[in-house]
């Protein structure tokens, strides 16, 4: 499986900077609606801390989003949209089985961190099919950026240090089929 | 029939769910989604029918009509909406338990009558809902609240029971690979006749470790990886018997050949007895004689 098989119907070799651009949108739009949906799933457990990082995670990503548009909008006004959000899959966005009833807001951070890792491996895997030199310029802008989420992330942990988080395991029912 | 450009959030309800966060349903309800833009029938063309379980909470989550029934009935009452309704696309969900145990005895007569439905079981091999007790398809030897000492029966093969009883078109497939997921969901919705996608969907409160998508990952094999034939039914037998030991994922069989559908044949034989009436003057054919 290559890096590029997680989006549908796209040939990246000959990938038009306008694809590149509505698919680069469109990966922070899967992660901020994710993030959104793991929040709000903790939110409904009354997982209070790591709902309030992934909402902080949500508006990043939609910050991202909104700046990728304004670029796409200028450098094309008129051009309609062929990639759409049902050609790609979990490209940056977390996975869904990620989020746990009382996660602590360690685990969010290293789910963040999985999430900004495999974003990075994407982007960089891509830059090897790729052909386009402006295509490839914009992919090496987006990969240079997770690597910034992920500094951000690191920071966050370090910030957090060894303070003693919650165990879920005080809270949460065991497994009991196995 | 309407096929309109839509996008899955077309069909997201506005009703949280609350399913336990990390449930591997709300991958298979956010493929659901995905399938069913690609498919572009808008959501009032779409009828989501289900029993009872934590799965069976899925009409909730949808803009499509909806029913929540009772616990294993979820056949019967969408057979019966499709035959009423033969424009709607009629998809129904439900878990392990209610597909294979309460209502295991609805799935042969499904099958054999051959409606044009799509059957999604979230397959968790445990009863989630009411806490973790031992389900048709938990493995042989599982520890739960009503198996301590582990349970002495074998599980249900879903696979080989649809199978076996003349299922024209039978996939499985997992949240841990969304993509698959998500194009064997539609492929079985484009299928005409009755479908049947068995997915393995992890209960993250009371499944085991191995039964997790992080398992999964490890040890899901594609069947286009293995070059199977789905139009070979005895291949499909085969790979359908290592249920629980091997994780096929991908279209085990689809019928080359599908034959007429439940719907089709009713509806040639309500017009061969109408003599020509319309349907809602039906009735008048059996007053004449």
């Amino acid at each position: 499986m290559t890096t590029t098989s997680k989006v549908r119907g796209l040939d990246f070799a000959n990938l038009s900077l306008l694809d590149a651009l509505d698919l680069a949108v469109l990966v922070e739009e899967e992660a901020m609606e994710r993030y959104g949906e793991l929040a709000e799933q903790l939110e409904q457990h009354n997982t209070d801390e790591a709902a309030r990082f992934f909402r902080f995670m949500e508006k990043n990503e939609a910050k991202h989003r909104a700046a990728l548009l304004e670029q796409r909008t200028a450098r094309f006004p008129d051009e309609p949209r062929v990639v759409r959000r049902e050609m790609l899959f979990d490209i940056e966005a977390p996975e869904y089985d990620e989020a746990r009833v009382f996660m602590s807001v360690r685990d969010a951070l290293d789910t963040a961190m999985r999430a900004e890792t495999k974003a990075r491996a994407f982007f960089e895997g891509a830059l090897d099919e790729l052909e386009d030199p402006d295509v490839r310029a914009l992919f090496v802008e987006l990969r240079d950026e997770e690597i910034e989420h992920q500094e951000l992330v690191q920071k966050q942990i370090d910030k957090l240090g060894d303070a003693p988080t919650a165990d879920p395991e005080d809270y949460a029912d065991g497994p009991v089929g196995h | 029939m309407t096929t309109v450009e839509l996008t899955f959030k077309d069909y997201k309800s506005k009703l949280k769910p609350i399913w336990c966060p990390g449930c591997g349903d709300f991958g298979v309800v956010a493929s659901i989604y995905r399938a069913l833009a690609a498919i572009g029938r808008p959501p009032h063309e779409v009828a989501f029918i289900s029993g009872i379980g934590c799965s069976s909470r899925i009409p909730g989550y949808t803009t499509a009509y909806g029913f929540n029934t009772v616990h294993g009935r979820a056949l019967p009452i969408a057979q019966g909406i499709k035959l009423a309704n033969p424009e709607l696309l009629v998809l129904v969900a439900g878990g392990d338990g209610d597909g294979f145990s309460i209502g295991g005895g609805h799935v042969p007569h499904a099958i054999r009558r051959n409606p044009d439905l799509t059957y999604i079981v979230m397959d968790n091999q445990i009863y989630g809902l009411t806490k973790g007790q031992l389900s048709p398809t938990s493995a042989c030897g599982s520890k739960t609240p009503t198996s301590s000492y582990g349970s002495l029966e074998q599980p249900v093969n879903p696979l080989l029971y649809v199978l076996s009883y003349g299922a024209g078109f039978v996939a499985q497939a997992t949240p841990a690979n969304m993509k698959d997921m998500t194009a064997v969901i539609e492929e079985a919705i484009r299928y005409p006749g009755f479908s049947f996608v068995n997915v393995q969907s992890p209960c993250v409160t009371y499944g085991g470790d191995h039964q997790q998508v992080k398992a999964h990952k490890k040890w899901m094999k594609g069947l286009e990886s293995l070059e199977h034939d789905p139009a070979d039914r005895m291949a499909a037998m085969e790979l359908a018997s290592h249920y629980g030991e091997e994780l096929h994922t991908g279209v085990l069989y689809r019928n080359p050949d599908p034959p007429r559908t439940y719907g089709e044949l009713v509806r040639e034989r309500q017009e061969a007895l109408a003599g020509g009436l319309p349907r809602e003057r039906i009735l008048e054919s059996f007053i004449q004689r």
